[in-house]
């Protein structure tokens, strides 16, 4: 399988901070991958770079084989809208649906309607005065009706209700469908947008810690939770990702194989033990301590 | 670059209705302006009349914020938008320079058509002078048309070099360009003002025109240079 | 409705082999597509094509070039035999834990499996 994006030892700088630090990793075609991470993990200026809209300090960006940055051809087949787009003044939904095609090459009408009007996005109020939803639903209209061989999804799903919600993956996977594309979605509601993935790249800190087969990635990942003894003789010294005590109590998340022999002797110990979820997972490595004994607000008398 | 052109024209009102509106405001402020002389007792038709209207440059000050605004939002509003749509930093400065072309000449072209229809009906039947002034060339469309088309590319692109400042040094940029300008004007001023009778009789109007041609090229050259670096938020 | 316990295309291919031996879909019958299963599960269209390859590579379904993918002939067979391996691992060693931890003997236990036989 090809690669539809190769992302090659990206470092970004903003000034001193440092959003990104070697990133590296590569999206095969018409897959759809999970971009996860905490706030500020840097999925948003990836996203940017991957977009063209933005460059990297060092390292190379390849989008279907170029370098985006300022390359038109390329950048006619990506689409991409920020969390926080900023529209013209006194825009309205009518006049983005008219430049959009201009600049989109595949734009399918029938595409934005059906959203449109499944979202209910009122076209008479001017774009500023949207709620945080409708913006969500007018950068989901222009993301999947661009129908762009590269759809980049920045938190498609802020404010958005429930039925929108099922509105998005349904047309998502629908059109995907007619017509594949290769998307890379960031989002924190890991749990409800999960099983779209087939690949995940967990940011932390501005470096990947996890990239690869959402299979393959939780194939390995455990949570164990049971007193503090059983689960510690359990682990014993192998790497912990997160561990969390309360009391004489302690789950953790980890990821090395388990074996038969610790299956039976985890259930002999009564610890239970079930395969992490993503979720699991994101929250395990954002979590800048291994371990965290609850929370850590002084008690007072 | 055509589409960013189009990105700029997508709002029709604004750019194409708006300008024309605000001239048809101040021309109804000209004319009551014209009815209060009237009344204070001067007289239509006189010299004193003509004079007193054609001195009058209203028309052109009441769209120069208009027209600055417009530029200013040509590229802070509109460049986080376009690069979202998949435009080129390159393909963006050039398609809103031409959009800048268009407009002007758009308006240049208007002003003419009212000049012509002002002159031939003997100034609106009653001798008010909207068009027909001095700042226009005094109804010579030879004047008008450049005057017209000149000044609104310049007040386009320094518009749009102070949203690209914006966009590329946030708030700093405007006023960095703002004191730069200074700084450059004083310095200019400081070196030419031992010889400024001497110029000042050697003025000609062309020089101007060369003033302004050389504004519009550094500002769509500095909103180039700027665009090209500055990041979207 | 996949959320947690086991890869996700391990998941959709057995619902898919359990629809097979419940008789939802019989032998040589088509069964939905991987956009259908994508779409209608709300996974990735990848997902759902490496479950079916899965079963094809089981000898479950086969693909017919361009009309879509059908049960093969002999799949409920195949899929019993594969299904009972995994029974005891599955089913067998946890009730035998849990009847063990609730001290329910051998006798007591072939009661109980006999009165569900008879509902």
């Amino acid at each position: 399988m090809t690669n539809a994006i190769e992302v090659h030892s990206v470092t970004r700088t903003y000034g001193r901070v440092r959003a990104l630090d070697t990133v590296s990793f590569a999206v095969p075609e018409h897959s759809i991958l999970g971009l996860l991470g905490r706030n500020g993990s840097g999925k948003t200026t990836i996203m940017s770079i991957i977009a063209g809209q933005d460059r990297p300090s060092s390292g190379q960006v390849d989008v279907l084989g170029h370098t985006p940055f300022e390359h038109a051809p390329t950048l006619a087949q990506i689409s991409y809208v920020r969390d926080n787009q900023r529209y013209p003044d006194d825009y309205r939904l009518h006049h983005v649906l008219r430049i959009a095609p201009d600049f989109a090459p595949n734009w399918n009408c029938d595409v934005a309607e059906e959203l449109t009007d499944g979202f209910r996005i009122p076209a008479k109020t001017p774009i500023k005065k949207l709620s945080r939803g409708q913006l969500s639903s007018i950068a989901i209209v222009l993301g999947l009706a661009s129908r762009a061989p590269i759809t980049l999804l920045d938190e498609p799903y802020l404010g958005l209700d429930v039925t929108a919600r099922a509105l998005f993956h349904r047309m998502l996977l629908h059109d995907y469908g007619q017509h594949p594309r290769t998307i890379v979605l960031s989002t924190h509601l890991i749990e409800e947008s999960a099983s779209l993935f087939d690949r995940v790249v967990i940011l932390e800190q501005g470096g990947v810690a996890m990239n690869g087969d959402q299979d393959d990635v939780l194939a390995s990942a455990w949570v164990m939770s049971g007193t503090k003894d059983a689960v510690a003789e359990l682990v014993a010294d192998r790497p912990v990702l997160q561990r969390n005590t309360v009391g004489g109590l302690t789950s953790i998340t980890a990821d090395f194989a388990l074996d038969d022999a610790t299956r039976i002797r985890a259930r002999d110990l009564r610890v239970q033990f079930a395969p992490a979820s993503l979720q699991d997972l994101v929250a395990a490595y954002g979590s800048s301590d291994t371990d965290s004994t609850d929370v850590k607000v002084a008690e007072r008398a | 670059m055509i589409s960013t052109t189009k990105l700029h024209f997508n709002k029709r009102e604004l750019t194409l209705v708006v300008p024309l509106y605000i001239t048809g405001m101040v021309a109804v402020i000209s004319i009551l302006i014209s009815v209060l002389f009237w009344r204070g007792g001067s007289l239509p038709g006189t010299t004193g009349w003509i004079q007193g209207s054609q001195s009058n440059p209203g028309i052109l000050y009441a769209l120069v914020g208009f027209l600055v605004y417009l530029g200013v939002q040509s590229v802070a509003t509109t460049f986080p938008f376009a690069l979202t749509l998949g435009a080129t930093r390159r393909g963006f400065a050039a398609g809103t320079l031409l959009w800048s072309v268009t407009v002007s000449a758009y308006l240049a072209l208007a002003f003419a058509a009212l000049t012509i229809i002002e002159i031939a009906t003997d100034h609106w039947f009653a001798g008010f002078y909207i068009f027909d002034i001095y700042v226009l060339g005094a109804g010579d469309l030879g004047l008008l048309l450049p005057i017209v088309f000149l000044g609104v590319l310049s007040m386009l692109t320094i518009g749009g070099v102070f949203g690209a400042s914006w966009m590329r040094f946030g708030a700093r940029g405007p006023q960095l360009i703002g004191m730069s300008t200074a700084i450059v004007l004083v310095i200019a001023l400081i070196v030419m003002i031992p010889a400024a009778e001497d110029i000042i009789a050697a003025f000609e109007l062309w020089w101007l025109a060369v003033a302004a041609a050389v504004v519009i090229v550094v500002s769509a050259i500095g909103t180039w240079l700027l665009l090209r670096s500055a990041s979207v938020r | 409705m996949f959320t947690g316990g086991g890869p996700i295309y391990q998941q959709l291919a057995d619902h898919i082999a359990e629809d097979i031996m419940a008789g939802t879909y019989s032998e040589e019958s088509s069964v939905p597509s991987t956009n259908e299963y994508a779409v209608f599960y709300q996974i990735s269209p990848i997902t759902a094509t490496k479950s079916v390859n899965l079963l094809v590579e089981q000898g479950v379904l086969y693909k017919k070039r361009g009309i879509g993918m059908f049960v093969a002939t002999g799949a409920r067979d195949r899929l019993h035999k594969l299904r009972r391996s995994e029974f005891r691992k599955e089913y067998v060693a946890p009730l035998v834990h849990e009847a063990r931890l609730l001290e329910i003997n051998r006798r007591q236990l072939a009661e109980m499996i006999d009165q569900e036989n008879k509902k």
